[in-house]
């Protein structure tokens, strides 16, 4: 009896101590982690907008995150824009479109655009500025990029299937819905196959694809050409391969229209892909239309 | 001897899973089902004016996360007895969501509330998918290269690999399925998310205690042949893999369960078909450099090349 | 009982004549799984030695206390705990590599060359002994990692940490997933026959 006391007893020591070295571990890594998270997002977005470092942006840049929402209420389900309020505003705004993409309403949110970037703290907020027993479900998120008040870039966070699983992409458009960049951020393809998808030769092949071309090429299973291989290796970094920033975008314009070239061994990755940015794409167009429309109709102040 | 006991246990687990089938089907009155890729077949329960429904405008079909972009029909075919709708898009759907379809207005009654069906692959088929998966397609020995401690460990006779196999199944599955509960009740609710690896092990370990005391009282026979295998269970990492898949990919119960089975059996086949290799290997003549170990990674590695021969595979 | 090696001779029994990878054969999945390149064998020995000497001091300094009934539970727990730890870390400061390694780094915790050492040398040494020991069984597994990191991403890639020095690619088949197994056993028979090579000649 007095033993099963003394390894009750020691356990729960034993526990507790390393109860706490967890938890104290966790406390002091945890703030580092969102924080490295955040820098490391962001570095991603500058380089796809084509700055090489945080600094290197000049101050006029700003990004202005849209937050969709799905709504479900009485009348059935809506769309709801959280949109940062004009210039000066600490507030934000929720538009609130039909199926249809038809102007239904716009209710003040009180949450500053820094709160904003917490899901939780919107999860709390938007029901509250709603009223009512609707329910709103996040969607997703896109970003409006400007520069001295002009609109200069379209960031769009995605994820889509791949071959094995979900591939976690973001994609930049240039304010003519043309591809301004593309990253893979998360991937579990295939290391040496699939997996080269995040490879220079094979994520730049979608650089300075049209809105039109985007709508309708495909894959092919032709291999790459030689000086388009080394005009993608050398696209926006160290530049091998010998070749200027002129002779590469001249390449790369050649190639523009045409069909992306399948990675050898991983036609269906590379397949997964071009489906997953035409989608992105497409519905971001889309939906960016309607809202524009429904913001210039109803006169509806944002600082983009 | 053991024969029928295993035999038993699985007829058992087999009649479980299959009840829930036969008792959902029949529930289903009118249903849509995707045919193809760009098809979307609908029966009416009861069946109405041809004309409003061979009329493309009347449907709006989106999928359920978009339900802002609706997907243009560009033919909708009324069926000679009015039973079924098949409805044609332009560009392939993405059949893996759920999609909505709406009929606006039944030709019939204009008053009616637009009626809505989901389309959406079989439930069950998609929870054979990810058991499918598991076992063969991602097996968690040949394709995600975890547990090899043990398997290689254990594959020199083929007794020894069904009886670990066998082991190792039943306490993944119990364990996945306690991880589950903790993992969705009291670690995700409470943020203690970071307590995983300590929670998950100790579940695990507990299972292996519990099943070790409970084998003994109950069925000593049992326990002499499988005793020896649950103090490895621990030392594999599929069995801590996996709670922590399930916890990652946010799965529901039947899922864990089927994860869980899959990744258990996937275990006892590449057990079994490398114990038979190695059973024959004894005969061959193997060079000195070779013997024991290297010739069985050899192995290994040409049964994981024939396992990729199973990746793309969609199933349902 | 002490040990009466000094401590270059634990470390070096770690690295030579008991090598986990090679040697004991344990802790074979991430030989396989993530050996792609030298990089990635580095990042997760000094994960494992992070784990593995903490976890030996940690028993050893308390071996006295612990209640000999509950050793095995009181091994996992201390491991569970150094492995949180360090994927946590990890997490924090490296994420790129964090992000490559997966579900490895958590599943340190399964690896049966730890509890081995605890069982076999930490609960009866000295707390110096014992770390000695766990930094040798560390830099072992990193090692082995590692060389095999260097054939698979040399052969595979024509790269050594990144840096180009063939040129060209020699067999791209190294660095596909599988080939890992083909590299383990290779380098397993290799390391048998420069033995047997030893000893014949030591013999004549």
């Amino acid at each position: 009896m007095k033993d099963i006391l003394t390894i009750i007893f020691r356990l729960t020591v034993a526990c507790l101590l390393a109860g706490a070295i967890m938890g104290g571990a966790f406390v002091l890594t945890n703030q580092a982690k969102r924080h490295n998270a955040e820098l490391n997002e962001r570095q991603v977005m500058l380089s796809l907008l084509g700055y090489a470092s945080v600094k290197s942006a000049p101050a006029s840049l700003k990004l202005y995150p849209i937050y969709r929402y799905l709504i479900t209420a009485k009348g059935g389900e809506e769309i709801g824009y959280l949109l940062p309020g004009e210039a000066g505003e600490a507030g934000m705004t929720l538009v609130i479109l039909d199926l249809d993409g038809k102007f239904v309403g716009q209710r003040p949110v009180t949450l500053s655009p820094e709160a904003a970037k917490e899901e939780t703290k919107r999860a709390a907020a938007i029901p509250a500025a709603l009223g009512g027993d609707a329910k709103a479900r996040y969607a997703d998120q896109t970003i409006v990029v400007t520069e001295g008040g002009q609109r200069l870039a379209y960031l769009l966070p995605g994820r889509f299937p791949g071959f094995k699983t979900f591939i976690t992409a973001m994609l930049a458009l240039n304010q003519d819905f043309s591809i301004r960049g593309l990253e893979i951020m998360e991937s579990e393809e295939d290391p040496g196959l699939g997996g080269e998808i995040v490879q220079k030769y094979f994520k730049n092949q979608f650089k300075a694809k049209t809105l039109e071309a985007m709508r309708k090429i495909g894959v092919v299973k032709t291999p790459l050409p030689d000086e388009y291989r080394r005009a993608l290796e050398a696209d926006g970094g160290t530049g091998s391969g010998g070749l200027s920033a002129e002779q590469v975008a001249k390449i790369e314009a050649e190639y523009s229209g045409k069909d992306i070239y399948a990675l050898t061994g991983a036609t269906i990755s590379s397949r997964s892909v071009t489906e997953g940015v035409r989608a992105m794409v497409q519905k971001f167009v889309y939906r960016l239309g309607l809202l524009d429309q429904a913001l210039k109709e109803q006169k509806i102040a944002v600082p983009f | 001897m053991m024969a029928p006991n295993y035999r038993r246990i699985l007829l058992l687990l087999l009649c479980g899973l299959l009840l829930p089938v036969a008792a959902r089907a029949a529930g289903l009155a009118a249903k849509a089902s995707f045919k193809g890729t760009n098809e979307i077949v609908l029966s009416l329960a009861n069946p109405a004016d041809a004309k409003g429904l061979g009329d493309p405008a009347n449907y709006r079909v989106s999928e359920e996360q978009n339900p802002d972009i609706s997907l243009p029909v560009a033919q909708a075919l009324v069926s000679a007895d009015r039973s079924t709708v098949t409805l044609s898009f332009k560009g392939p759907l993405n059949t893996r969501l759920t999609h909505l379809v709406t009929l606006h207005q039944r030709a019939t009654n204009k008053g009616q509330a637009p009626e809505t069906f989901r389309v959406s692959k079989s439930y069950w088929g998609y929870l054979l998918s990810i058991l499918v998966s598991a076992l063969l397609i991602n097996n968690f020995v040949f394709t995600k290269y975890l547990g090899l401690c043990v398997f290689f460990g254990t594959s020199k006779r083929k007794a020894t690999a069904k009886g670990m196999g066998i082991t190792f199944t039943i306490v993944m599955v119990v364990s996945a399925i306690m991880s589950w509960f903790f993992y969705q009740y009291i670690l995700k609710p409470y943020q203690l998310g970071f307590l995983q690896v300590v929670i998950f092990i100790g579940l695990v370990s507990l299972t292996v205690q519990a099943v070790d005391t409970v084998l003994r009282k109950v069925n000593p026979t049992l326990f002499k042949a499988f005793g020896v295998y649950l103090v490895l269970v621990i030392a594999n990492c599929v069995i801590i893999a996996v709670p922590l898949m399930l916890a990652d990919n946010e799965y529901n119960f039947l899922e864990s369960l089927m994860l869980a089975l899959g990744a258990g059996g996937g275990f006892l086949l590449a057990l079994y078909l490398m114990s038979s290799a190695r059973e024959r290997m004894e005969l061959a003549n193997i060079p000195p450099t070779f013997k024991g170990v290297p010739i069985a990674f050899i192995v290994a590695g040409q049964f994981a090349l024939a396992f990729l021969g199973f990746s793309g595979l969609k199933l349902f | 009982m002490a040990t009466d090696k000094t401590s270059l001779q634990l470390v070096t029994n770690g690295i030579l004549n008991e090598n986990p990878i090679f040697r004991l054969v344990l802790s074979m999945c991430p030989a396989v799984g993530i050996s792609t390149t030298v990089m990635n064998g580095f990042m997760l020995g000094v994960a494992v030695l992070f784990v593995q000497v903490f976890s030996s001091c940690t028993i050893s300094l308390f071996k006295n206390v612990i209640h000999p009934r509950i050793r095995i539970p009181t091994y996992t727990l201390t491991i569970a705990t150094w492995v949180t730890v360090i994927d946590m870390v990890l997490a924090a400061y490296m994420p790129a590599a964090y992000a490559k390694m997966g579900i490895f780094i958590k599943l340190i915790v399964a690896f049966a060359i730890i509890t081995m050492r605890l069982e076999m040398f930490a609960c009866k040494e000295s707390v110096t002994a014992s770390f000695w020991d766990g930094v040798g069984m560390g830099l072992g597994f990193m090692f082995g990692m590692m060389s095999l990191g260097l054939v698979r991403e040399l052969l595979g890639q024509g790269t050594i940490l990144g840096h180009d020095v063939l040129g060209f690619k020699p067999l791209l088949f190294f660095v596909l997933p599988f080939a890992g197994f083909f590299c383990v056993g290779l380098m397993m028979a290799f390391f048998n026959y420069i033995e047997l090579a030893y000893r014949r000649a030591k013999r004549a």
